[in-house]
């Protein structure tokens, strides 16, 4: 958004959402820097970074998207895990990879638009769909594999692509993945009608609906797409481990929630950034790695984020209130 | 010719409460039609249903002498028919220019890509906020949600007003404006008038209605309870027939 002749600096920067996630990113790398200066500022700190960020930007950039045009999907989780364990299934069968990766990242997109059908259809939330969805995928998988992991039977060439090294020091494709998919998701949410759709039917849907926008279809697209993008990141988790647990992604859902807010998307919708989020996501990986480098046990991590979601939604909600949409 | 619009029998139920009871109504062409009535009277309903936004449980329309029930707001828009909502329908979180095109955004091709054409937007947004007379707003992209009420209902008619239409609706438009910004909405009725644009206007303030209206409408609970040519009345007579719920003896 282009600022005004004459208006304040800091009231232009406050009116972008990832003005918070973007302060927040640096102020906590900095701290590890001071922590651990030794290890920290390094490149292979950062690779692994992004190769957590990957995974969970993937999955986070749909959601947020989704969010955006004023939706849940809580389901994510267990799409990360279904869309890999039936490629793997389906690997043992003798399906090529790649056929087996198509068929059942059209299943992930079919999930999402039978989500989103029969929240819009029946008027109830999505967070409670997305969530009946979320156990039933689940079940069905623990019920399936008896709860035992799956395996890769053999190596493919679409597993480098999905999540290769690209160097020694840990750089791998997935941080392409995740670049990729954040320009082009903040591409057509910035630049296109269908952008503008999606701000406008989270914003008000009875409005977007009264200027001729088709809400039903925006939402339930959105709905597709935030599945897709959870099942193409699990294949990518899936490339990296070569294995696949019924219990892979469980939670992951809250991760990708926070990272969306973190990076400025409104929970009740109409307002968010894909760059934001692709910062939230990077923030949450680069405090998994800083605090494991800074040699604090596993379980801070989780204690932290908790205090970091919340003051950063405080920060954010003030922001909002004082400076976007005052009144 | 034909009249640009005629409804026929129409009839919209909410639930149990029966908003429109068999009401017959009709534009002419470069016509200005006052609709009035009290709290109640299903003035909203009706122009809703000519906008797309409900659909009649009973009746006929015709547009432009054709039978067409619009099915959406899409469809009432690409047929012509602009509406200044009562509520405005403006997206607070959206910025000026992204709400005035929402839903027919500008685009520029590139390949197979729709790209919103930004500057086009911000240019002619610029324009429509001249042309309403909002001098006070330094860039369309600031949001909607910083505007006053005046100014909302000012930025909602100027969108309504920029997209060329055979039949203007505007629903209460100068309930929130100064005396000023009123006069600005009634002459420019009666300018889109000259170029042949139908309107329809609803208002509480009966003097406005009459001042610009060829034709005034009264309804009640859901009723057509008069239909006259401003000539043959007097704003004294509308505002009695309101206030009975009856049509004048003659
Ligand atoms: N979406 C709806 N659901 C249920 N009832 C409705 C709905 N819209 C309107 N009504 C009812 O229909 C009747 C007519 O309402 P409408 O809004 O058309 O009146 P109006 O003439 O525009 O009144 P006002 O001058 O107050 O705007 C009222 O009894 C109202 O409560
Ligand atoms: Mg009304």
């Amino acid at each position: 958004m282009g600022r005004a002749p004459g208006q304040p600096l800091l009231a232009a920067l406050l009116q972008h959402p990832e003005l918070g996630v973007t302060v927040s990113f640096f102020s906590i790398a900095l701290v590890f820097v001071a922590l651990v200066p030794d290890k920290f500022p390094t490149l292979p700190t950062l690779y692994s970074i992004l190769t957590l960020a990957g995974e969970l930007g993937v999955v986070s950039v749909g959601v947020a998207f989704l969010m955006i045009s004023g939706e849940f999907n809580l389901a994510v989780g267990s799409i990360y895990a279904l869309v890999p364990m039936g490629v793997a299934y389906m690997m043992m069968a003798g399906v090529d990879m790649l056929l087996a990766s198509l068929v059942m990242l059209a299943l992930a997109f079919a999930i999402g638009v039978a989500m989103g059908y029969i929240t819009l259809k029946a008027g109830i939330p999505s967070f409670i769909t997305s969530l009946g969805f979320m156990m039933f995928i689940r079940g069905i998988l623990l019920a399936v594999t008896g709860g035992f992991p799956v395996r890769m039977p053999h190596d493919h060439w679409l597993a480098f692509w999905l999540n290769g090294p690209l160097n020694e020091e840990g750089l791998r494709t997935s941080a392409l993945w995740l670049l990729l998919l954040t320009l082009i998701f903040a591409f057509i949410l910035d630049w296109t009608p269908y952008g503008n759709w999606t701000y406008a039917v989270g914003g008000s849907a009875s409005t977007a609906r009264e200027l001729g926008v088709s809400v039903p279809k925006v939402k339930v697209l959105n709905f597709g797409v935030s599945s897709l993008l959870a099942g193409l990141a699990g294949l990518i988790a899936f490339s990296r481990f070569r294995v696949v647990d019924p219990t892979l992604g469980i939670g992951l859902e809250l991760e990708a929630i926070t990272s969306a807010v973190l990076g400025g998307c409104l929970l009740s919708g109409g307002y968010g950034s894909i760059a934001g989020t692709f910062l939230g996501a990077l923030l949450v990986a680069m405090t998994r790695v800083g605090l494991v480098l800074a040699k604090a046990p596993a379980y801070w991590y989780q204690a932290f984020i908790g205090v970091l979601l919340i003051i950063a939604t405080v920060i954010n909600h003030f922001v909002v209130k004082k400076f976007v949409a005052p009144g | 010719m034909t009249h640009l619009l005629e409804m026929r029998g129409i009839v919209k139920r909410f639930g149990r409460v029966e908003a429109l009871k068999g009401v017959d109504f009709h534009v002419g062409r470069a016509e200005v039609v006052g609709l009035v009535g009290d709290n109640g009277a299903g003035k909203s309903t009706l122009v809703k249903i000519i906008a797309g936004v409900y659909q009649p449980d009973a009746g006929e329309i015709y547009w432009e002498g054709q039978p067409r029930v619009f099915r959406d707001p899409h469809e009432a828009r690409q047929a012509g028919v602009e509406i200044v909502y009562q509520h405005l329908a403006l997206i607070d979180l959206m910025s000026i220019e992204r709400n005035i095109f929402l839903g027919r955004e500008p685009v520029r091709r590139v390949g197979p890509l729709s790209i919103l054409d930004k500057r086009r937007m911000s240019e002619e947004a610029w324009r429509v906020l001249q042309d309403i007379g909002l001098r006070r707003i330094r860039s369309p992209a600031e949001r909607v949600a910083k505007l006053s009420g005046g100014e909302r209902q000012s930025v909602a008619i100027g969108r309504a007003m920029h997209f060329k239409a055979k039949l203007l609706i505007l629903d209460e438009p100068t309930a929130a404006l100064s005396v000023r910004e009123t006069r600005r909405v009634l002459d420019h009725v009666l300018d889109v008038k000259k170029q042949g644009v139908s309107v329809i206007i609803i208002s509480h303030n009966i003097y406005h209605v009459y001042e610009v209206s060829d034709r005034i409408v009264v309804l009640d609970h859901g009723r057509k309870i008069a239909d006259v040519p401003k000539e043959k009345v007097t704003p004294e007579e509308v505002i009695k027939v309101i206030r009975r719920g009856a049509p004048l003896e003659s």
